[in-house]
């Protein structure tokens, strides 16, 4: 049913009570019904109508709002009183105006029928509001109702009042009695259901207990006031005899109801106390609800936890406690200034063990109280655990002379609780977040690194190059390049090769960024510096600019002629190169320190540049300490002797073949343990005779290209 | 793996720092941590004992560079002492030597901090 047509039945029925007030009036101005009992019989219909239709009209207005007991209760205590009024001074006043009211109606003048059938009309709205009320309060708090037992007493309601017109012939009063009496007995059971007041707080039900009594009087003095004697009741019977039993009615129905409603508040106190917590435990169960939903932002978390504290254990103010690495800070405060907050913490947590048990503390004995903005008198302290650990408190506090009571106390235990869980959560998910992120940044270092390192080996007539890399799961910074210097393109050979091998300190992303860089530098500087010395040294130089001063890197960088099969070699802090020559081992190891260790003329002082001429079948092997401190699951080092013998043992073989074998054990040694950083090899084997040999192509320079373009784009 | 851990202990008015365990990526925030704090305290005559370390990673030893810079402008230094041969050549690949003193025994180091305070005087 869509709201216009329920306005149009609405507006019905006020026309309709429009009408039959109308009708009533004009029938009482020009009708005397003095005995008549067909005059009085329409009197009484149309009195009746007039009053049906004007409680269906209240009645959609009533049910338009929801009404809490309590001001229902104020509401009918008002209306109560206004009729008491009306009985008490009726006989003092009414007189005054009209003479006695029993002769005046017997003969009424024209004013009086105006003026009584106002006044009619007026306690006629209060009494139908009356009964509005009290249908409320049937339906208040019943969730099944049982709508029956209040429709029987409504009808019988009506028969009661309408049959008080057989008035007449005294000998069937009996059949107004009966309806009477079973109207009081409806009455009586009706009153019995009163289940609201179990939901309403402990306050209101002593408030509650009070206002019964008075209303309870007030009805038994309306309704034995208003005896056949009271001039207010000879008005309204007069006007319609029905009428003043439905007020009779309704008198009896309030004070039986009132009387019903004190001793059940009464029973209801000693249980209000447990009612109340019970109610507060439900409420706090939908603040933990509450709760969950803001596990995304911690600082939201912990302000809605010190806005609930405070009210679910009636402080004044709330903050928390949160321990930040160690040291304790307030935050989150609520209703309290920093400073207060940061004065009582200090007072409350200096030189005290961890508390793992919530406590109420009363500042009077501290010293700095008279400090405080605000006259704090009392805090109530709750740990907030996560794992089993004391991460901070949630404190509330109380000014002036109130106190926490054991009440409170429960309250806040309970909801440090659940606040716990909540912010334990909440570090969870952080966690993950967090998680998430390192391992977003190592696939992005991964793939730096991965498009940093050479795509593939370069091939030449007298040398053969076999590389191996093996990341560790975080990027550990190693980096190995080879260049062609001096082309002939004209004769489509190279005369000088260039490689080197670096280690970056540090991992992941900021030791990928760096590889990017040193890889730039040796880039540029291998087309233009031939002296491997110098290269490292100009590396160094603009390494200054942007290395971090924990940050450093181990290099070696070696030349290769061609021409004059020489092979020279500057190393830069990193692991010494191996030679292998006629089934002997010999480290090379030119002085010189890491990269970015000094920039001053210590560095260049330190450098040393060797030159070998190379001979045939030359093995010249290049390395990270990724392969000597491979660890296995007694982490023991695969150390360096036994990587010599494998490179002895194996020397006669191709490049590639080395490196395989190289790598194959060290996966066996290491299979049992994580792999910590990167394993880097590079073998280079001079004019070995196994090998076919095929015309060079470009290294690594399309990686480079792409890294440095991905660089850009990132700044 | 062995846990890294860290004691710092004075003599007179040198700091010597105990170092245990494997200093790498993960553990090399601790040691800085010591040597801000003794920083903070104007404390730059430092002995850093090695004895029981079994490992450095290069984010370990870029803890060293992090901080010698300032301690030597407050005329102070840190000298490396009683390294096994393996963590000895961690820093003599890297050229360390060359930066840093190294020497046998902490007395030694000690000591040394001691005649170099007397010379100022």
């Amino acid at each position: 049913m869509d709201i216009k047509s329920i306005k149009l039945k609405h507006n019905i029925k006020l026309q309709l009570f429009l009408i039959s007030a109308s009708f009533l009036f004009i029938y009482k101005l020009f009708v005397n019904t003095d005995g008549s009992f067909v005059l009085h019989l329409i009197n009484e219909i149309a009195a009746f109508f007039t009053v049906w239709f004007m409680i269906l009209y209240a009645n959609d207005i009533f049910n338009e709002k929801k009404f809490s007991p309590m001001s229902l209760v104020m509401n009918l205590g008002i209306m109560c009183a206004v009729i008491f009024l009306a009985v008490t001074f009726s006989d003092s006043l009414l007189p005054v105006l009209f003479g006695r009211i029993s002769d005046t109606l017997k003969n009424p003048d024209f004013i009086f029928k105006i003026i009584s059938f106002l006044y009619v009309l007026f306690f006629a709205a209060i009494i139908s509001y009356l009964f509005l009320i009290f249908k409320e309060f049937y339906y208040l708090g019943q969730k099944k109702s049982s709508s029956i037992y209040f429709k029987t007493m409504v009808v019988f309601f009506l028969l009661a009042s309408v049959t008080a017109v057989l008035n007449f012939f005294p000998e069937v009063s009996y059949i107004k009695n009966t309806f009477f009496i079973i109207s009081v007995i409806l009455i009586i059971i009706n009153s019995l259901k009163i289940s609201w007041i179990a939901f309403i707080k402990k306050k209101e039900k002593l408030s509650l207990l009070l206002l019964s009594v008075i209303i309870c009087i007030l009805f038994f003095v309306n309704l034995f006031g208003s005896s056949d004697e009271n001039s207010h009741y000879q008005v309204l019977s007069g006007f319609s005899i029905g009428l003043g039993q439905f007020y009779k009615i309704i008198m009896i129905y309030g004070a039986v109801y009132f009387a019903v409603l004190f001793f059940t508040t009464l029973f209801h106190i000693p249980t209000a106390e447990a009612f109340d917590r019970k109610a507060q435990e439900v409420s706090s169960l939908q603040y933990f609800s509450k709760l969950i939903t803001q596990v995304l932002d911690f600082n939201e978390l912990a302000e809605t936890v010190t806005d609930i504290g405070k009210k679910v254990s009636n402080g004044d103010a709330a903050w928390i406690i949160w321990k930040y690495e160690k040291v304790l800070k307030p935050i989150a405060h609520q209703n309290i200034g920093y400073l207060d907050a940061e004065l009582i913490s200090d007072y409350l947590f200096r030189n005290k063990p961890v508390q793992e048990t919530s406590y109420i503390e009363n500042l009077q004995r501290f010293e700095k109280r008279s400090q405080l903005n605000e006259p704090y008198s009392m805090i109530l302290a709750a740990p907030l655990k996560t794992h089993d650990e004391v991460k901070g408190y949630l404190i509330v506090t109380k000014k002036g002379d109130f106190i926490f009571d054991d009440e409170d106390k429960s309250a806040i235990d309970t909801f440090s609780d659940y606040a716990s869980v909540a912010f334990e959560n909440s570090r969870l998910l952080e966690e993950s977040i967090e998680k998430e992120r390192l391992e977003k940044e190592l696939d992005v270092a991964r793939e730096i690194q991965r498009k940093i390192l050479p795509a593939k080996d370069p091939v030449y007539e007298k040398l053969s190059v076999s590389s191996v890399f093996i990341p560790a799961f975080e990027v550990g910074g190693d980096y190995y390049d080879f260049f062609e210097i001096d082309e002939d393109l004209s004769a489509g050979q190279t005369n000088k090769f260039g490689f080197i091998i670096a280690d970056v300190s540090g991992k992941g992303i900021s030791a990928a960024f760096i590889m990017a860089e040193v890889k730039g530098i040796f880039e540029s500087l291998s087309r233009t510096i031939e002296s491997p010395k110098e290269i490292l040294i100009t590396a160094n130089q603009i390494l200054k600019r942007s290395l971090d001063r924990k940050n450093f890197v181990s290099a070696a960088y070696g030349v290769i002629d061609f021409k004059r099969e020489v092979i020279s070699i500057a190393r830069a802090g990193h692991c010494p190169l191996l030679l292998v020559r006629n089934g002997k081992i010999k480290n090379i190891r030119p002085k010189g320190i890491g990269l970015g260790l000094n920039y001053g003329d210590q560095f260049r002082l330190s450098l040393e540049e060797i030159e070998l001429d190379l001979a045939d079948n030359d093995m010249i092997v290049l390395y990270t300490d990724g392969i000597t401190e491979a660890k296995n699951s007694e982490m023991e080092d695969f150390g360096e002797t036994k990587f010599e013998k494998i490179l002895l043992d194996n020397s006669g073989k191709s490049a590639d073949e080395i490196s395989n074998e190289v790598i194959k054990e060290i996966s066996q040694f290491s299979k049992h343990s994580t792999q910590h950083d990167d394993i880097t090899l590079v073998i280079l084997k001079w004019k070995q005779k196994l090998k076919i040999v095929s015309p060079s192509e470009e290294p690594g320079l399309d990686g480079m290209e792409k890294v440095n373009g991905r660089i850009q784009h990132r700044s | 793996m062995a846990e890294f851990s860290t004691a710092v202990k004075d003599q007179g008015s040198v700091s010597v720092v105990y170092l245990s365990g494997y200093l790498d990526a993960h553990t090399a925030s601790m040691l800085e941590n010591n040597f801000s704090d003794l920083i903070s305290k104007d404390k730059f005559k430092i002995v850093v004992n090695f004895k029981d370390l079994v490992y450095i990673s290069s984010a370990g030893l870029g803890v060293f560079m992090a901080f010698i810079e300032k301690i030597r402008e407050n005329s102070g230094d840190i000298k490396l002492t009683t390294m096994s041969d393996k963590v000895f050549n961690i820093f003599d690949l890297l050229g360390f030597p060359l930066l840093y003193e190294i020497y046998n025994s902490e007395d030694e180091a000690v000591k040394k901090f001691e005649e170099t305070g007397k010379v100022e005087k």
